[in-house]
């Protein structure tokens, strides 16, 4: 079930009258509630997989129980949190990455001069959302193991944690210390949370079907056709998917977040308007954070950090992106991706500029920002952006003929929409949304925090408006990010 | 919670009227005349209806006798021109109908048209009947094999239109269907603009009249032979077939036109000859099309020495 579209229109009042009406008893039964809702919510699109998110569930819950109970024999807990690692860990390897392991070794082996038949990949279906939940099941034995939190006994506020339904196929991926902990215990219904999450709802959709869904045909367009467009066109391809991602990802974690207001819980925020980050760092404190931290939290602090040598940090810079870039997908086009960011990264770090940004938005005391911001804010854009023809390229061979052809066909072109539309109107979105966001930079949970409800009212029917106008009766898109 | 709900009431009513305004001032919805059944079943526009379609800047208006379309100016050497929304025509203006490209090409003669959206074979013959006071010369019909196959109740059931039950030998005659919703929603814009706009799956069949191209594919006379047969043999000894003209579209196939022909109908398969004459976004044709298809008309009405 998509949240763009009917049924989900539809489903979510269900649950939300259900939810607070009748099984408002208390939050054990509110929790049934939840659980079901998020089976069916994901059963929609395939029941067959649930058994995983299930199978995960009860892994987890079990290896949490048996750390704690273990808690003065090291070994036994190791032995526990590997159970649960390895598990999940398999789960995506064999959904995700087997046929990718299996292409990648015969291209290896074709190059020592032997020939494997192709027999061995399968036809597998990636289950939607695998690298969430187990990412979030995950970091539950790990916090159990750092002995952040204790386990649960709750198979079934448990069971809710693992499939929270708003934020079950894209995140944000949550950790057990703030999901877990509001799931076994009373919620009570606020108007003021409610009205925000409708808020974050409404923006999220219009950042998806206005901003993303209507760039969608251009960018696809552009990089299925590269090699018959000039330079400029492509940058503006590459540009306007810089664009369409931001809006199709953040735009679903917003409703995420949203939706979860609805039912009483606090999500944590995963974009921070990552397109008005002054370095690399800073850009990496601003999107996906909760995928960004997970790995800095379990992968990169476990590492040393940047507690180790300067060498060592390096190193473990260079894990955390390369193993970023794979998760994102079973594709060489990603895991360079995650090098490309590396490599912007570390500079960053060496410079000790890693952190600077972390407690501030650019023009933190003014309207505009000055010269040197604005030159970072382009850089960090550019190469951020730049980054993203590898993300949205299918092989690294198209990657690469897409950037030789940004610099050997340069050649200012007008682009006209495959559609027909007239482009302008793509571009003036753009320039307001982009306005737009920079207006209300300062909180991201609050996309129409103004004074006055008359603006406030004056904004929510544009929103309204241009969804119409842009909502795509044909093309109900999914979102990107259920494909990683 | 109550204030949610009366914030959220609010909004939706504020929704409403905004929605209203918009879509009244930027036409964003056709208007559909409103139908009513006569005694003899026929299903027709209520006369003196005016309005306009989305997609145009024209106006449509339903004639006295409750047809689209201006009346001729006289009903001597009469040819109607009976069939269902193609001839119809409430997409294009007067003069991209068939009525006035065929004026112009027999002056002597006077065309009117009486054809309804959803109009089924069997229900363009039961119009010929009921125009038949006119003393018409000829009954041009335009239909295909999905016209047909519409005709048929056993087949498939369609209340809202009448059909023919092959099996039983029986008229089932067409009842309109939630007249009052449909008032509401036709002149409740904003609401019909979301009907539209967002059709659900389950009411998506009915809303949706406009035979879609890919009907056109199914080869319904193969499959349905035997009813489609026995549709024919009823209408054969029910209805005169030396008057009508049956005029089947481009998308009716061959095999229909050699079997009417069979019956003793006088048919012309109209040939588009690869070109569109569509509006592409959906399968009605446009100015250039009526015309196009007016002049194969206008040479098969010359055979007949008119």
């Amino acid at each position: 079930m998509l949240f763009n579209s009917f049924e989900f229109a539809i489903f979510l009042p269900v649950v939300f009258i259900l939810y607070w009406f009748i099984f408002k008893r208390n939050f054990r039964s509110q929790n049934v509630l939840v659980l079901i809702a998020s089976y069916f919510f994901y059963g929609l699109w395939d029941w067959r997989f649930l058994f995983l998110i299930i199978a995960s569930t009860i892994v987890d819950y079990f290896v949490g129980i048996a750390i704690d109970k273990h808690s003065e024999d090291k070994k036994k807990q190791k032995l526990w949190l590997w159970t649960s690692v390895v598990f999940n860990i398999s789960l995506l390897g064999f959904f995700k990455y087997y046929n990718f392991f299996v292409n990648s070794f015969m291209d290896m082996t074709e190059l020592f001069g032997y020939t494997i038949k192709s027999s061995w990949t399968l036809n597998i279906i990636l289950p939607v959302g695998i690298s969430f939940y187990t990412f979030q099941t995950m970091s539950y034995s790990l916090d159990i193991y750092y002995k952040r939190i204790k386990p649960t006994k709750d198979f079934l506020s448990f069971a809710t944690f693992v499939a929270f339904f708003p934020q079950l196929v894209a995140g944000p991926i949550e950790r057990a210390s703030n999901l877990l902990s509001q799931i076994t215990s009373e919620r009570k219904f606020n108007y003021q949370q409610t009205k925000e999450g409708l808020r974050l709802i409404l923006w999220g959709l219009f950042k998806k079907i206005v901003i993303a869904d209507s760039l969608a045909p251009i960018v696809d367009d552009i990089f299925s056709n590269y090699g018959d467009y000039s330079g400029s066109t492509l940058i503006l391809g590459v540009t306007m998917f810089s664009f369409q991602v931001y809006g199709d990802f953040s735009g679903y974690s917003d409703i995420a977040i949203g939706t979860s207001k609805l039912f009483g819980f606090e999500l944590m925020s995963n974009f921070k308007f990552p397109n008005f980050s002054r370095n690399v760092a800073e850009y990496w404190q601003r999107w996906h954070v909760s995928l960004s931290t997970w790995f800095r939290h379990y992968v990169y602090i476990p590492l040393g950090g940047s507690r180790v040598s300067k060498l060592l940090s390096v190193r473990n810079i260079c894990v955390i992106f390369l193993i970023s870039g794979f998760w994102h997908g079973a594709n060489w086009t990603f895991i360079f991706w995650g090098a490309f960011h590396a490599v912007a990264y570390i500079p960053v770090f060496l410079m000790g500029r890693n952190t600077i940004y972390k407690n501030s938005v650019v023009a933190e005391n003014t309207w505009i920002p000055n010269l040197v911001e604005f030159g970072q804010l382009i850089l960090t854009f550019a190469l951020v952006t730049f980054s993203r023809i590898f993300f949205r390229s299918d092989t690294l061979t198209d990657s690469f003929a897409f950037i030789e052809r940004i610099f050997t066909n340069f050649e200012l072109k007008p682009y006209e929409h495959p559609l027909g539309d007239n482009m302008m109107t793509y571009y003036i979105l753009i320039l307001v949304f982009v306005l737009y966001e920079y207006l209300i930079r300062r909180d991201e949970r609050n996309p129409f925090k103004f004074k006055h409800r008359i603006v406030r009212v004056a904004i929510y029917t544009a929103i309204v408006i241009s969804m119409f106008v842009f909502y795509d009766d044909d093309a109900q898109r999914a979102f990107i990010y259920f494909q990683f | 919670m109550i204030k949610l709900f009366k914030v959220l009431v609010i909004y939706a009513i504020y929704g409403l009227i905004v929605g209203e305004i918009i879509v009244r001032a930027f036409t964003l919805t056709s208007d559909i005349p409103q139908r009513t059944i006569t005694e003899d079943h026929i299903q027709k526009y209520k006369p003196n209806q005016t309005g306009g379609w989305s997609k145009g800047d024209h106006k449509w208006q339903v004639n006295d006798r409750g047809w689209v379309g201006p009346l001729p100016q006289s009903f001597d050497n009469l040819i109607t021109i009976v069939g269902d929304s193609f001839i119809e025509n409430l997409m294009n203006p007067d003069e991209c109908h068939q009525s006035h490209f065929l004026s112009q090409n027999f002056p002597k003669q006077n065309f009117l048209e009486a054809a309804r959206s959803g109009v089924t074979f069997i229900e363009s013959l039961e119009i010929t009947k009921h125009l038949d006071s006119l003393n018409p010369k000829y009954h041009l019909i335009c239909l295909n094999d999905y016209n047909i196959k519409e005709s048929i109740s056993n087949i498939e059931r369609q209340p809202d239109i009448t059909q023919f039950n092959t099996e039983e030998g029986q008229m089932i005659y067409g009842r309109m269907k939630a007249p009052f919703a449909k008032k509401i929603l036709y002149n409740w814009k904003f609401v019909y603009y979301l009907y539209n706009r967002f059709p659900l799956s389950f009411n998506k069949k009915e809303t949706d009249t406009t035979p879609k191209i890919s009907n056109y594919d199914i080869p319904y006379l193969k499959i349905n032979g035997k009813e489609f047969k026995a549709l024919l043999d009823y209408a054969s000894t029910n209805y005169s077939i030396d008057d009508k003209i049956l005029v089947l579209k481009p998308t009716a196939t061959k095999g229909l036109a050699e079997l009417l022909k069979s019956y003793g109908y006088k048919v012309l398969l109209l040939d588009d000859h690869g070109e569109d004459w569509t509006f592409g976004y959906d399968a009605h044709w446009n100015c250039y099309g009526h015309e196009e298809a007016s002049k194969q008309i206008t040479k098969f009405l010359r055979t007949l020495n008119l």
